[in-house]
Formats: C-alpha cells, sequence, structure tokens
C-alpha cells in the first residue's frame, strides 16, 4: 500500500530540500507504510530520546554527521530526553573528563538544530504540558504515557530516530494512538488494594505491564490521580510493558468518551499483587548505599514532600540520598531555599540525568534504594546492582537518624 | 527454494546466513565497531555480523538502537541485509539511515528452513527469498 503524500510532501521525500530533510522522511513514510497508514500528519512538537552518551555511544557522531550535510533545523517546539550526567556538576557525579567532553558535544548539536536542551523525561512538569487531541511526535516511554492517557494528546511510541525526523519535517504518520479506534481499551482492571504511595502506584503499573505488555488498561476504583501519581504508573506501565496509553475511570480525560464495549477481559489487582512487587524488588541484604528518586523526574511537590518529611533528621552517614530531576525544576526549589535545605541534611539534588541513563548510578554503587519500579527495573538489570523499592516515607525513616 | 517475503528497504544481494533464534536488542546485544555479538546469553554470541545476511525474529529494546545499526555501516560491519520476521520501528529506521536492504513477513517459516551458513539472495524487486546453496 502506498500512501497519499501532498506535492510539498513528495519534494521533501526526493531531496529537493536536501539529504537530512529526504532521509527524515523516508524514514517517516517507509514506518507509515509498515503500519498501514494512510497519510502524513502534522505535528504539534516533539520530544526526542537519544540524548545521554551512556546510550547512544559513538554510532551517534556518525549519524549527526549524516545531518550536518544540510543546515537542517526543527520544524516544531522540540525537547530534548535526559543527559548520562548533570550538566554542572558532572565532576561530583565522578563523570570521567572524555565522557564529559562526548555528552557536551551531543548536546551542542541537538541545540544546533534548535532543539531546546530541557534535559527531562518530564517536559509536562516544566510548562510543556500537551494539549487534549494534539498530535505529537515523543519519544520517552513514559512521557509517551502521560501524554496520550493523563492529557488526552496522541502519540505513538516513538524511537530516537523517528521522533527527531519528526521534529525535523513537522510530520508523523498516522496509524497506531493518532486514531481514535486504537485508543479504547481491551481489559479492565480492578484495584482492589488501596494506593497509598507514589510506589504503589509504581506498583500497579509494573504488575500490569509484566503480565499484559502492551494492552491498553482502563483501571476501575483508583482514588485519586494527581500528576505526581499519574507519573509513576504511567513509567511503571512503559518499562515492564510497552504499554502507552491507560485509562482510569472518572479520571482520565478520555475515560467518559470512550466506547468500553469491546474490553474482552476483566482482572482485580489485590493486596496480594501489590505485595509480589515489592518482594521482587526487595533484593538487599546487606547496607544500601544511595537511595535514588526521581523516576521519571522529580516535580516541585516531589521534592517539598521529601523535605517536609525530613523535619529535623540528618542523613545516616555511610548512605547517600540522591533525587533527579530538571535543570528547571532545581532553579525554583534552589530560590525558595528547599534546596538548601537538603544540602545541608546531606540530600543531593542532581538536574539534567538520571539513575537509568547515568554511569555514576550503576558504576559506583552495589545497593540501592528506590521508590520507583522503573528505576528498580533497569537498575537491576545490569546485574552488578540490587534494589529495595520502598515508599517515600519508609524510606526516609530507614536513612535518616 | 524461494520464500515469498515484503520488501521495506530496497535491495538485491547474496550472502550468507547468519541466524538469530531469538530477539535482538541492537543496544547492548552487539558491538557497533566490530560487528559482534557481545551478548554472553545468545544463542550466536561471539558470530560477527559483518557481510550476512542477518535473520531473527524482531528488534527489542532501546529504540537507540537504531544508531547502532547505523554504526555498523559507518564502520564497515554491517551486515548485506536484514531478514525479520516481524520488523518493528527500531529495526525499519536503522536500516533506512544506513540503507541496509530490509524485508519482513516471510511466507514460510524461516527458522525451520534456514540455517546458519546456508546462501541465500534477497531480491526485493522480485519480493523473494531464494535458497541457493545448503550450508556445507
Amino acid at each position: 500500500m502506498t500512501m497519499f503524500l501532498t506535492k510539498d510532501q513528495e519534494e521533501m521525500l526526493s531531496g529537493v530540500k536536501g539529504e537530512a530533510v529526504a532521509k527524515s522522511m523516508e524514514l517517516i513514510v517507509k514506518i507509515g507504510e509498515v503500519y498501514k497508514a494512510d497519510r502524513l500528519i502534522p505535528i504539534t512538537n516533539a520530544q526526542v530520546a537519544g540524548v545521554s552518551y551512556l546510550t547512544v555511544g559513538d554510532s551517534i557522531f556518525s549519524f549527526f554527521e549524516l545531518l550536518s550535510k544540510d543546515a537542517v533545523t526543527v520544524k516544531v517546539p522540540t525537547w530534548l530526553n535526559p543527559a548520562g550526567m548533570d550538566m554542572e556538576k558532572w565532576r561530583e557525579m565522578e563523570i570521567s573528563e572524555d565522557f564529559a567532553e562526548k555528552q557536551f558535544r551531543i548536546i551542542k548539536f541537538y541545540e544546533g538544530l534548535g532543539i531546546n536542551p530541557t534535559l527531562t523525561c518530564a517536559p509536562y512538569l516544566i510548562g510543556h504540558t500537551p494539549t487534549h487531541g494534539d498530535h505529537l511526535a515523543w519519544s520517552e516511554s513514559s512521557a509517551v504515557s502521560m501524554a496520550n492517557s493523563f492529557y488526552g494528546a496522541r502519540t505513538n511510541r516513538e524511537g530516537a530516530p523517528s521522533s527527531l525526523a519528526s521534529a525535523i519535517t513537522g510530520l508523523t504518520a498516522n496509524y497506531g494512538l493518532h486514531i481514535t479506534e486504537n485508543r479504547y481499551p481491551r481489559i479492565l482492571v480492578d484495584v482492589r488494594t488501596k494506593l497509598e504511595s507514589f510506589s504503589d502506584y509504581s506498583a500497579l503499573g509494573y504488575w500490569f505491564g509484566k503480565k499484559f505488555h502492551s494492552l491498553i488498561p482502563y483501571f476501575v476504583n483508583i482514588q485519586s490521580l494527581n500528576i505526581n501519581e499519574a507519573k509513576m504508573l504511567a513509567a511503571a506501565l512503559a518499562a515492564s510493558g510497552s504499554v502507552a496509553l491507560f485509562h482510569v475511570k472518572d479520571l482520565t480525560p478520555e475515560s467518559k468518551s470512550i466506547d468500553i464495549e469491546n474490553v474482552e477481559e476483566k482482572i482485580e489487582f489485590t493486596e496480594s499483587n501489590k505485595k509480589e512487587v515489592y518482594n521482587h524488588f526487595n533484593q538487599i541484604t546487606e547496607g544500601a548505599d544511595l537511595v535514588a528518586i526521581g523516576c521519571p523526574h522529580a516535580s516541585y511537590e516531589d521534592i517539598k514532600l521529601i523535605s517536609n518529611t525530613l523535619q529535623s533528621r540528618q542523613m545516616k552517614k555511610d548512605i547517600e540520598f540522591w533525587i533527579f530531576t530538571s535543570s528547571k525544576t532545581k532553579a525554583v526549589i534552589d530560590a525558595d531555599s528547599l534546596l538548601t535545605n537538603l544540602e545541608s541534611r546531606g540530600i543531593k539534588v542532581y538536574a539534567d540525568t538520571c539513575m537509568v541513563v547515568s554511569p555514576s548510578v550503576s558504576g559506583n554503587f552495589r545497593n540501592v534504594i528506590t521508590n520507583s519500579t522503573k528505576a528498580a527495573h533497569y537498575l537491576s538489570k545490569a546485574k552488578t546492582t540490587l534494589v529495595n523499592l520502598l515508599p517515600i516515607d519508609s524510606i526516609m525513616k530507614e536513612v535518616t537518624e | 527454494m524461494e520464500i515469498g517475503i515484503r520488501p521495506i528497504v530496497e535491495g538485491k544481494v547474496t550472502g550468507s546466513v547468519l541466524l538469530s533464534p531469538s530477539p535482538i536488542s541492537f543496544l547492548g546485544d552487539i558491538d557497533s565497531k566490530t560487528g559482534k555479538i557481545i551478548d554472553s546469553e545468545s544463542p550466536i554470541y561471539g558470530k560477527n555480523l559483518k557481510d550476512t545476511i542477518f535473520v531473527f525474529p524482531r528488534g527489542r529494546g532501546s529504540t537507540v538502537g537504531s544508531y547502532i545499526i547505523y554504526g555498523l555501516k559507518v564502520n564497515d560491519v554491517s551486515p548485506l541485509a536484514l531478514v525479520a520476521e516481524e520488523a518493528e520501528t527500531i529495526v525499519i529506521a536503522g536500516a533506512i539511515l544506513a540503507d541496509i536492504p530490509l524485508v519482513d513477513l516471510p511466507d514460510k517459516d524461516l527458522f525451520s528452513i534456514l540455517e546458519t551458513g546456508d546462501i541465500v539472495t534477497i531480491d526485493t524487486s522480485e519480493k523473494i527469498l531464494k535458497i541457493q546453496k545448503r550450508k556445507e
């Protein structure tokens, strides 16, 4: 099947507008053909992965050379995923000079394309909020799920190159989650246990994704879904499975209008299912050496909660506490003295990176406590690291005195 | 024997099959500098992708894998062609960037028919994969 292209799009594909545009178009069109798209549609904005030097390696530089053949820039507002280090405090994170030099080069290249170096997996926390019904090309899996589920925008789970190709052309192929019928839920999940912490939301997502891979769930009996709860659920669903959209009865924008006629299966999430997840991530046998919070990136409220729970307590010796967030959120907590308070108790806040994409966590710590199943999942995959999953209040009790 | 396929990235090449029975994460499983399979749990651990017809069920893992496929090409250690049971965006994007012929949806079960070392020709204009010579 060949999809319909406008005259302008045909020209972009043929190379009239340069090789970089042509390659980008070819990529979008070919992917569209494989997934039987009828046409290309304009996107409002893009979010691009493929930033941390830890994950992209040296291959990225050859790809940049290809794109450099023309003076190409992005056509829509575009944001970047986290890097492999805090762009200011990388030395403190024990990042090597060589790694840092390459990381700076990568970001400089993206900036040259006109991309905003937000270096966050959660652009929606710093003002880049998707609008209901907008078509986007986002690639960070947790952000994709938030954009679709919490905001009712429409994006497939784009790859690093395809999101960049969409940013350059301003277009994506019309298939998958861009189409209303593909957004209906397939399975109803009755949540029979209370979700009392962010890590409980994370546990629910991890359990579902592991069991049902990419099916779209419709959750009932969830009492609250604020942005911080939603991002933990979204990230977990997308990490253990590849769920890119979920609905929560009465609490997500599409839950009222969607058709639940086609739901084939009903299941329950019970207290014992929840415990299974915590038990799976209860791996540390000796003392923990790091607490890592901020997967997805911590919001202002997340950090405030940690600060409030601290009260007058201090961090125990022999354990580090790292919070990962965006540079923008870090600037906000710096302005209202939250940062000074945390730092004076021994808690470090790093921007632009996280425990999953920076070599400094898996490389330097063996036993890590976190409240995120996504972080736990990826850290324990690197077989040198053991993880414990705990809610914030239990973590604070354990590591402070 | 001829097997029908769906062309995604065009080309006509003949070469020796390297078959991976398990899905491949290009990020992590393969060294883009040498073309070697470095995933110690892979059944084809230590084998090299260079100049092979690489047959595998599907891609998996990080979407950054597309850049690894491109890196194989730049480092001159890329396969001659990629044959997937079902291609997904990681492999499609990588093959397009690197301009490596890519086909999928074979009309017969490749994993029971082909063996590593068989010589095959892929011709996307004819939409076929043809077995030229069995492994000796």
